[in-house]
């Protein structure tokens, strides 16, 4: 415990941390909250490119790798991939459009475009044999033509091998949404943005907080009374509401379009909690002898304030800090359902959005993959600020 | 005990002139007028239009009309999307459709949590608490939109498909007999997600309250597990559930924002909704200074409230 | 000592509790055992977290179920019955009615919604067929036995209207209302102002006289044992270490742990001006990490090789008991 005599030394050295390092569901959870850490940074550094996101990976609405499939919808993603091809080989200059058809890994297969226009030709006479059928589902004889169908359409494309063909069946592994596009790859570039707003709006929000929830304790005074008013203000308007006028304010702005708008709402009216919770704490320490004997040997007030309350109220930062995470993770899902939240790139929220319809016609891949992201990432937090209570509170009652 | 009331009145006074202060602040961060108009809007509308609302005088001037105003209770301003209609009749008529949700979800959510949470304190530790306990955390991490969008999926859509029209996908009608129809699937989501937060926090308090030391004496003298549990805890634990119900009070009447919004429930919220994406200035404004104006009272009330469970208040 | 043929009101045979902890079960009392007679004053002494609440704890049953236990063997032999071994349904028949129990801190042991009349009425109803209005009588006389000015008055307010030692007089009054045969109080006088203390062992002592209730007084402030106690227990990390009367304890401890505690008690005088008080050395052993041989060697300042190897049995000696290898014997 000597070994650093810093605030931050004291801190990880202690009776709290101490149990929470024995707490092996907290462990499990900080593990996994490392995964979505890595990963995030993965995405931030570009393991997925924009194609990955934006581009068509396949047919709409694909289900996910051990989805079943039904008679007709294996009709339909044959007729979408044939047309594909026949487009690209009918274009004015047909090679390079060959060329560049893709999706994902897939490519169109080599071929002059009078070859292919053959094959494709080939391959709508299987289609229309199996078109012929009512009920797709029930015929074995049914069954066996849409086999051939679909190895004619493989015949139509160059399936990637190797490491590109393992990247490819990841990228169908969870379906496709309404646009054709991976939901894998957008769930997980999700997690990007979802990291990304909760460490943000969590740090600003815990850093402003702090700042003037430990000022109002320890100043008292008129400072206490400025912060009071100013958080009983805020605090007065219901928390949707406050996010959608603050979200309205930016509309028509410079910073509309970007994440600044989801950032400025949830900080400003997500720093209420800690700055409560600081300040209370405060206004306890402030009352302790070492404090006042530091006082009367004459320390100033702001190191006082520094050196040894601020760091004694560490573990509500942290508490708070995940509780605000999880705050702003779901508060993105419902300001990007309102129309106010993320707009040019994925977010679990706009794919949940996205899913609504989805969901009506008995598709579940998009809102399943977003939901099942984002549980885990916020079951993680939830069970850490849990265990972060239960080491550093002795009066804490969690889940024990 | 007056002065008490007294006390927190004076102390909610400067907290609303704050809020009024933000909020118009806020709303005219952005000339509403323009927002509204376009850009296509002639010299003469902005003007006109400015004029009829006061917007081309002076902050200040502002700031006490609409004080005036909500004080005593004047919303005959117009609505700007809906010519003709006044901000007043817009809030009366809003106001039962949030109540049908709101307050039959806060009754259902009180029983089934504090029972829930009733069970859980009284088999602290073993399976059943931490089953229940863990259901409340998994539950508490799904996205509340998740819950309306199945909700609404299996509650009305599969079922309607089906034949059975128990639930409608949307909209509303008055009157009781219609209410199970377009309101309990709303009511029942809104049960659900609830639920696991409000159990969690019963249950906290439940289980602090157990180990107090009164709990110790009484069972001293000779009492019985039922009657430690529902009789001397149960008054303690009260203290601090009817603190929380009473701050979900002022919630109940500006209604669930997102589940008007879904099912297309014309309820305060969703008529807030609808006014700030149409810029439909008044509106915003009225609205969101009558829902902070609600919440301050409902402060009070909580205060007062407090007073009365809790004798240590009480005679102070 | 008194007559043999007196029969203990209460005799504890080899008890001993253990909780079970997230770093393994552990032993807070251990092999106890002792005789309480009636109408004396039993005091149980030692630092905090040597076993002496869990023990008066354990003989009520009050401790979480889930979370303790007492080991086989372990007899609480009160009133023919072993409680030990006793339903929750006999445990609630003798709480309250033939073994009560009041507790260190009489602001947060009463339940501060309830009045003080209701809290009585409360423990009156559970063990007497008296009607209500006999039963408010009843707390009012109650109340007027221990000396609380004004019951009438009192019968309708609420705990935190009242001071520290009221609140007490109030605990006593609940406890002795339906006048039990053992009073256990738990440092009874800890949380109070020192004139409040003696006005309430005062009060404790005649009540004593009066009722022939025996009284279990756990403490770990001798000065209050040598004002009340007519007996003394001495435990140690869950064990007991010594017993005997108050005079012998007193004035010839045997046990070095004894002595010890005997000597740090602050004394005034022209002799002890300018000395230092004395203090014993070291912590009490985790009971995680118990020692094999003697639980009080590495604070003791005498004993040898054979206090590390072997623990001591409490044994009898002149007519008391001692659980060490190298008793003091008559040297001071």
């Amino acid at each position: 415990m000597t070994s650093t005599n810093s605030a931050l030394g004291k801190f990880l050295s202690g009776r709290g941390m101490r149990k929470l390092r024995r707490d092996r569901m907290a462990l499990v959870a900080l593990a996994v909250i490392g995964v979505y850490l890595l990963l995030a940074l993965s995405v931030g550094v570009g393991l997925l490119d924009k194609g990955d996101v934006f581009d068509r990976a396949g047919p709409d609405t694909v289900p996910g790798a051990w989805g079943v499939q039904d008679g007709e919808k294996r009709l339909t993603d044959a007729e979408f991939y044939i047309e594909q091809v026949q487009r690209a080989a009918r274009a004015s200059n047909a090679e390079d459009s060959l060329a560049e058809l893709r999706f994902g890994g897939l490519r169109a297969a080599p071929g002059t475009p009078a070859e292919v226009q053959a094959q494709v030709d080939d391959a709508w006479l299987a289609f229309d044999a199996v078109a012929a059928y009512e009920e797709l589902d029930e015929d074995p004889e049914v069954a066996s033509l849409l086999t051939t169908l679909e190895q004619k359409v493989e015949g139509l494309y160059a399936a990637p091998t190797g490491f590109a063909g393992a990247i490819h069946s990841l990228r169908l592994s969870l379906g496709t949404d309404r646009q054709g596009r991976s939901i894998l790859f957008r769930a997980l570039y999700s997690t990007k943005v979802a990291v990304q707003i909760g460490i943000v709006s969590a740090l600003i929000s815990v850093l402003i907080g702090t700042l003037l929830g430990a000022a109002a304790g320890y100043f008292g005074g008129w400072v206490d009374h400025m912060v009071v008013w100013l958080y009983s203000t805020f605090s007065s308007i219901p928390w949707i509401v406050l996010l959608m006028v603050l979200a309205s304010m930016f509309r028509g702005g410079p910073f509309d379009g970007t994440l600044i708008p989801v950032y400025a709402a949830f900080c400003m009216s997500f720093w209420i909690s800690p700055c409560r919770v600081i300040r209370g704490e405060v206004m306890k320490l402030r009352e302790l002898e070492y404090v006042q004997a530091a006082s009367a040997i004459g320390f100033g007030r702001i190191r006082i304030l520094l050196k040894h309350i601020i760091p004694n109220t560490a573990h509500l930062m942290f508490i708070n800090f995940s509780l605000l995470f999880i705050g702003a993770i779901k508060a993105e899902v419902i300001l990007s359902f309102l129309g106010l939240g993320v707009k040019n790139e994925p977010s679990w929220g706009v794919m949940i959005n996205q899913a609504k319809a989805e969901v009506l016609n008995g598709f579940f891949w998009q809102i399943g993959a977003a939901t099942f992201f984002m549980l885990v990432l916020v079951l993680a937090f939830n069970i850490l600020s849990d265990a972060l209570q239960d080491a550093f509170d002795p009066k804490h009652v969690g889940s024990q | 005990m007056w002065s008490y009331i007294a006390r927190k009145l004076l102390y909610n006074i400067p907290v609303y002139l704050g809020i009024l202060l933000f909020l118009m602040l806020a709303l005219r961060v952005n000339d509403p007028v323009h927002a509204f108009l376009g850009k296509n809007a002639t010299d003469a509308d902005i003007l006109d239009v400015r004029a009829k609302l006061g917007l081309d005088q002076a902050f200040i001037y502002q700031y006490f009309d609409l004080l005036r105003d909500v004080l005593t209770l004047d919303f005959s301003v117009e609505s700007w999307t809906n010519e003709g209609l006044r901000v007043s009749d817009m809030l009366k008529r809003s106001v039962i459709p949030s109540i049908s949700i709101t307050v039959p979800a806060l009754v259902l959510t009180s029983i089934i949590s504090i029972s829930i949470a009733l069970i859980s304190a009284f088999f602290r530790g073993r399976p059943i608490d931490r089953t229940l306990m863990v259901m409340a955390v998994v539950g508490m991490s799904v996205s509340f939109l998740v819950y309306i969008i199945f909700g609404q999926y299996w509650g009305a859509y599969l079922l309607t498909r089906e034949g059975s029209d128990l639930f409608a996908i949307g909209g509303f009608e008055p009157g009781l007999a219609n209410w199970p129809y377009y309101c309990l699937l709303p009511v029942l989501i809104s049960t659900f997600v609830a639920t696991g937060y409000d159990t969690r926090f019963y249950r906290a308090v439940m289980v602090e309250e157990s180990s107090r030391d009164y709990i110790t004496t009484a069972k001293a003298k000779g009492a019985n597990r039922r009657k430690v549990m529902f009789v001397h805890m149960l008054k303690n634990a009260l203290i601090p559930i009817i603190t929380r119900i009473m701050t979900t009070l002022p919630f109940l009447i500006m209604g669930s924002l997102l589940l008007e919004v879904y099912f297309n429930i014309p309820g305060m919220g969703r008529v807030l909704y609808k006014a700030i994406q149409e810029q439909d200035f008044p509106v915003v404004q009225i609205f969101v200074a009558v829902f902070a104006g609600i919440f301050i009272v409902s402060n009070i009330l909580t205060d007062v409230l407090y007073a009365l469970v809790d004798p240590r208040v009480r005679l102070s | 000592m008194t007559a043999t043929q007196v029969q203990p009101v209460l005799e504890v045979r080899h008890l001993s509790t253990c909780f079970k902890t997230d770093r393994g079960v552990v032993t807070a009392v251990d092999d106890v055992s002792f005789k309480l007679y009636p109408g004396e004053t039993l005091g149980i002494v030692g630092e905090s977290g040597c076993g002496k609440t869990v023990t008066s704890k354990s003989i009520m049953r009050l401790l979480p179920e889930h979370l303790s236990f007492q080991k086989e063997g372990s007899e609480v032999l009160f009133g023919g019955n072993n409680l030990s071994l006793a339903s929750e349904d006999e445990m609630r028949e003798v709480r309250g009615d033939r073994i009560a129990m009041i507790f260190q801190e009489p602001m947060t042991s009463l339940n501060p919604v309830f009045t003080v009349g209701w809290q009585l009425d409360e423990a009156l109803g559970y063990h007497t067929t008296l009607d209500k209005a006999a039963r408010r009588e009843r707390a009012i006389e109650m109340l007027r036995l221990v000396e609380m000015p004004e019951p009438e008055r009192r019968i309708g307010e609420y705990p935190h209207q009242l001071s520290g030692g009221m609140r007490q007089r109030v605990m006593i009054a609940m406890a002795l209302c339906c006048e039990p045969d053992i009073l256990i109080a738990d440092e009874p006088t800890t949380a109070l102002d020192v004139t409040i203390q003696a006005q309430i062992l005062d009060l404790m002592n005649g009540l004593k006289q009066r009722l022939n209730t025996a009284i279990m007084l756990i403490t770990h402030d001798l000065g209050v044992v040598a004002q009340v106690c007519d007996r003394v227990m001495v435990m140690y990390a869950g064990r007991v270490i010594e017993s005997g009367t108050v005079r012998d304890i007193f004035h010839r401890p045997q046990h070095p742990y004894t002595k010890a505690l005997i000597e740090s008690i602050p004394k005034s005088g022209a002799r002890e001006h300018g000395k230092r008080l004395p203090t014993i050395d070291g912590i009490v052993p985790s009971l995680f990490e118990l020692p094999h041989g003697c639980r009080f060697e590495d604070r003791c300042t005498i004993g040898d090789k054979k206090c590390i190897d072997r623990e001591p049995a409490l044994e009898a000696l002149d007519g008391r008991e001692v659980r060490c290898h190298f008793p003091l014997g008559d040297a001071r």
